[in-house]
C-alpha cells in the first residue's frame, strides 16, 4: 500500500514537471508546479518527514505559488504574439541536442543506481513517533551547528531583494540622484 | 541542547566568524546609510572601512587559527584567512574602479556597494566551509551578487546579456552541486568534509562517484575551467570592467579554495584525469587568447589558462592522496596556489583596473586597436600595463613568476613530470598575445587624430600604481611581503 503511495507520488510529480516545462499557457505550468509540489510533499510525509511535507504545502504550494500567480498575471499572458515568438524560440536541433544530454545523463544515474548496493528504504515502519524530523532536533540543528548556513541564508535573501531591485528599478527620483551624484563628486 | 552550549558554541567560533561579522555589519550599513538622507554622504566610507575591518580580524585569524568551529562545519584556520585577505583585496580594487567607472547607473551606486560587499561574504564562506550545506550558502552568496551586477549597466544591451547569461548558466552548475551533494548523502550519509573523509568506501561506489564528479563539474564551472569555460569570455567581456576584476581574481581563488579542501578526500585516481583537464584547458585559454581583438576578452580567455594551471596544482594534491608525503605535497600545492592568486589578483586586478580607468574616457577603450601608441601619450599607463601583463606571463621578478614556479615544482614533485612540461610549454604559448599587446602600445604610432586620454582619476591612479608595486615586491621582496602571513 505504502509503495503504491510512494508510485503513484512519484509519478505525478515527474509529470507535473514535465508539464510545467512543455506547456505554453504560463498559469497552466504554474498549476502543473502544484501538482509537482504536492506530489513531492506525499513521498516527504510517506518517508517520515512530516513536518517537511507541512511545510511544503504551506510554504511552496501556498505561498511561492501565489507569488508565481502574481508574477505570471503581471507579465502579458496569453498575448497570442507573444506566445507564437516563444514557440519559435526553441529549433528542433537544439530539443534534439537537450534532450540527448538529459537523455544521457538519466541514463548514468540509473546505471549507477543500478550497480550501487542501497539500503532499501522501508516506508512507514521505522519511523520513531512524531516522525524523522521533529521540531526540537530541527531546531537543534539550525542553531547549533548550521547556524552559519541559516544566518547566510538570510544575508542572501537581504542581498537578492536588493538586487531584484537594482535591476527593475529604471531610474532614480530626482532627489536622491542627485544627492548621490554630488557625493560621488566628493568621494 | 542547552542554552549554555549554545552560547559556548557562538562564542567559540567568534575569532572564525569576525570577518564575515565585519562584512555583514558593513551591507547592513550600507543600505542604513542609503536609505538615511543624512547619512547617505558616510556611504562612500561604510564599504572600505568594512573591508579593512574584515581584513584585520582575518589577520588575527591568522596569528591565532582558532580550528574547526560551530559543531565542525566551519573551518577557522589560517588557511581560510589567507584566502580571505585575497577576496578582500579583491573586492576592494572592485570597489576602487567603481568609483570612477559608470556614467548613468551611478545613483544606483549605493545598491552597486551593497552588493558588492556581499559576494566576499559568500567567498569567505566557500573557503572555511566544512560542510556541503555551508558551501552551498556561500555559493549562493557569491553568485546571486555577482549576477546582478553583471548586469549592472542595463542600458547596455552587452552587460544584460552578460548579467543573463551568467545567471542562467550558473543556475545550471548550481543544479549540478545540489543533485551531486544530493547523491554523495544518499550513499555516505554524511555532507561533512571530514565524514566524507571516513566514507570513501562509499564515494567509490558509483553512485558516490557520479555525485562526486557532478560537485567537481560545478566546482569547475565556477572556476572557469574546460569544459564548462564557455561562459567566461561573453561574461567577463560584457560585465562592468569592476565586477570583471572581481569575478577574475575574486571567484576564481573562492573555487579553487574548496577545491584544496576537497582535494584530501578525493580518490588518488582522480589526479591524472583532473590534471590531465588543467593542462587542457591551459592550452586551450591560451590558444583562445591569441585570436582576441578586445583587451577585456583577452584577459578573460587568459584566465581560463591559468584557472587550468590552479587545477594542475589542485591534481597534484588528490594524487599524492594516501602516499606517504600527501601532507607535504598538500602544504605545497596551498602555499602555491595562495602565492599564485595573490599575484594573479593583483596583475589581472591592475590590468583591468587601467581598462576601467581609460574606459572612463570612451567605451571603445576595451579594444585593443584602440590602446596603438598609447606609451608615446601616456607612458605611466602603458608601463603599467606592461608589467601586469609580464606578471601574468610569468616573467622573472613579477609576483606571476614566483606562482608558477611554485605551482610547477608542486606538479613535479607529486611525480607528473610529463603534465608539468607539457603545461610549462603551453604557457610560454601566453607570452605571444601578452607581447602583442605590449607592442601595440609602444611600438605602433599613435594616430593624430585621435584625443589623448585625460584620466585625472587620482584614485585609479593610486590602485593601479599600488597594484604594481605588489607585483613587483612579490616578485623581487617575497619574503618580506608574505612573511607576516605565513
Amino acid at each position: 500500500m505504502v509503495d503504491l503511495l510512494f508510485y503513484v507520488a512519484a509519478a505525478v510529480s515527474v509529470l507535473c514537471a514535465l508539464g510545467v516545462v512543455v506547456s505554453a499557457n504560463p498559469v497552466q505550468s504554474v498549476m502543473m508546479l502544484l501538482g509537482s509540489f504536492t506530489g513531492i510533499a506525499l513521498i516527504y510525509l510517506l518517508a517520515g518527514f512530516q513536518f517537511l511535507a507541512a511545510i511544503q504545502i504551506l510554504v511552496y504550494g501556498g505561498a511561492i505559488m501565489v507569488l508565481f500567480l502574481f508574477v505570471v498575471m503581471l507579465l502579458n499572458q496569453g498575448d497570442p504574439v507573444a506566445l507564437a515568438r516563444e514557440q519559435g524560440v526553441l529549433h528542433k536541433e537544439q530539443l534534439a541536442g537537450g534532450l540527448a544530454v538529459a537523455g544521457s545523463a538519466l541514463a548514468v544515474l540509473l546505471v549507477a543506481v543500478a550497480r550501487t548496493d542501497l539500503p532499501r528504504p522501508i516506508f512507514g515502519y521505522l519511523w520513531p513517533e512524531g516522525g524523522l524530523d521533529p521540531l526540537l532536533g530541527m531546531a537543534q540543528a539550525m542553531f547549533g551547528p548550521y547556524v552559519l548556513a541559516f544566518e547566510g541564508a538570510s544575508v542572501l535573501l537581504l542581498a537578492t531583494a536588493v538586487g531584484v531591485m537594482t535591476l527593475a528599478k529604471r531610474q532614480r527620483n530626482k532627489p536622491v540622484a542627485a544627492a548621490s551624484t554630488s557625493e560621488e563628486a566628493s568621494a | 541542547m542547552s542554552f549554555e552550549s549554545l552560547q559556548d558554541l557562538y562564542l567559540g567560533a567568534g575569532p572564525a566568524l569576525a570577518p564575515l561579522l565585519w562584512l555583514t555589519g558593513g551591507l547592513l550599513a550600507v543600505l542604513i546609510a542609503e536609505i538615511t538622507p543624512g547619512l547617505t554622504r558616510l556611504r562612500p566610507a561604510v564599504v572600505p572601512a568594512a573591508l579593512l575591518g574584515a581584513a584585520w580580524s582575518a589577520g588575527q585569524l591568522i596569528a591565532e587559527p582558532s580550528g574547526l568551529v560551530l559543531g565542525g562545519t566551519f573551518m577557522g584556520d589560517s588557511q581560510t584567512g589567507a584566502f580571505t585577505l585575497i577576496f578582500l583585496g579583491a573586492t576592494l580594487l572592485a570597489w576602487g574602479q567603481a568609483r570612477h567607472y559608470y556614467g548613468q547607473e551611478e545613483p544606483f551606486l549605493g545598491e552597486h556597494d551593497a552588493l558588492l560587499i556581499t559576494a566576499p561574504i559568500g567567498m569567505i564562506l566557500m573557503a572555511g566551509a566544512q560542510d556541503l550545506i555551508v558551501f552551498f550558502i556561500g555559493l549562493e552568496l557569491l553568485s546571486i551578487p555577482l549576477y546582478c551586477l553583471a548586469a549592472f549597466r542595463r542600458t547596455r544591451d552587452d552587460s544584460v546579456e552578460a548579467g543573463l547569461r551568467y545567471f542562467i548558466l550558473g543556475a545550471f552548475g548550481v543544479t549540478l552541486f545540489l543533485m551531486g551533494a544530493g547523491l554523495v548523502y544518499t550513499t555516505a550519509g554524511t555532507l561533512n568534509i571530514e565524514g566524507l573523509g571516513d566514507a570513501l568506501v562509499a564515494l567509490t561506489t558509483p553512485l558516490g562517484s557520479v555525485g562526486m564528479a557532478l560537485i567537481l563539474a560545478s566546482l569547475l564551472f565556477k572556476a572557469g575551467v574546460a569544459p564548462f569555460h564557455l561562459w567566461v569570455p561573453d561574461v567577463y567581456q560584457g560585465s562592468p570592467t569592476p565586477i570583471t576584476t572581481l569575478m577574475a581574481t575574486g571567484t576564481k581563488a573562492a573555487a579553487f579554495a574548496f577545491l584544496l579542501r576537497l582535494a584530501p578526500i578525493l580518490p588518488s585516481e582522480a589526479g591524472l584525469p583532473l590534471g590531465i583537464i588543467g593542462v587542457a584547458t591551459l592550452a586551450l585559454g591560451n590558444l583562445g587568447a591569441l585570436v582576441q581583438t578586445d583587451l577585456k576578452r583577452l584577459l578573460a580567455w587568459s584566465g581560463i589558462a591559468h584557472a587550468g594551471l590552479l587545477l594542475l596544482v589542485i591534481s597534484a594534491a588528490v594524487s599524492a592522496a594516501g602516499t606517504n608525503q600527501q601532507a607535504e605535497i598538500l602544504n605545497a600545492a596551498t602555499s602555491a596556489l595562495l602565492l599564485y592568486l595573490l599575484a594573479y589578483a593583483f596583475a589581472a586586478g591592475g590590468a583591468l583596473g587601467l581598462v576601467a580607468w581609460m574606459e572612463a574616457d570612451g567605451e571603445d577603450h576595451t579594444q585593443l586597436s584602440r590602446w596603438q601608441g598609447l606609451g608615446s601619450v601616456r607612458p605611466g599607463v602603458a608601463a603599467g600595463m606592461t608589467l601586469f601583463l609580464l606578471s601574468l606571463g610569468g616573467i622573472p621578478a613579477t609576483g606571476g613568476f614566483l606562482g608558477k614556479w611554485l605551482a610547477f615544482s608542486t606538479a613535479v614533485r607529486a611525480d607528473m613530470l610529463p603534465l608539468a612540461v607539457l603545461g610549462a610549454l603551453t604557457s610560454v604559448i601566453a607570452l605571444g598575445y601578452y607581447l602583442r599587446v605590449i607592442i601595440t602600445m609602444w611600438m605602433k604610432p599613435r594616430p593624430e587624430s585621435w584625443a589623448i586620454p585625460s584620466m585625472n582619476r587620482p584614485l585609479a591612479a593610486f590602485l593601479a600604481g599600488f597594484c604594481a608595486a605588489m607585483v613587483l615586491a612579490l616578485g623581487l621582496i617575497p619574503g618580506f611581503v608574505l612573511g607576516p602571513l605565513f
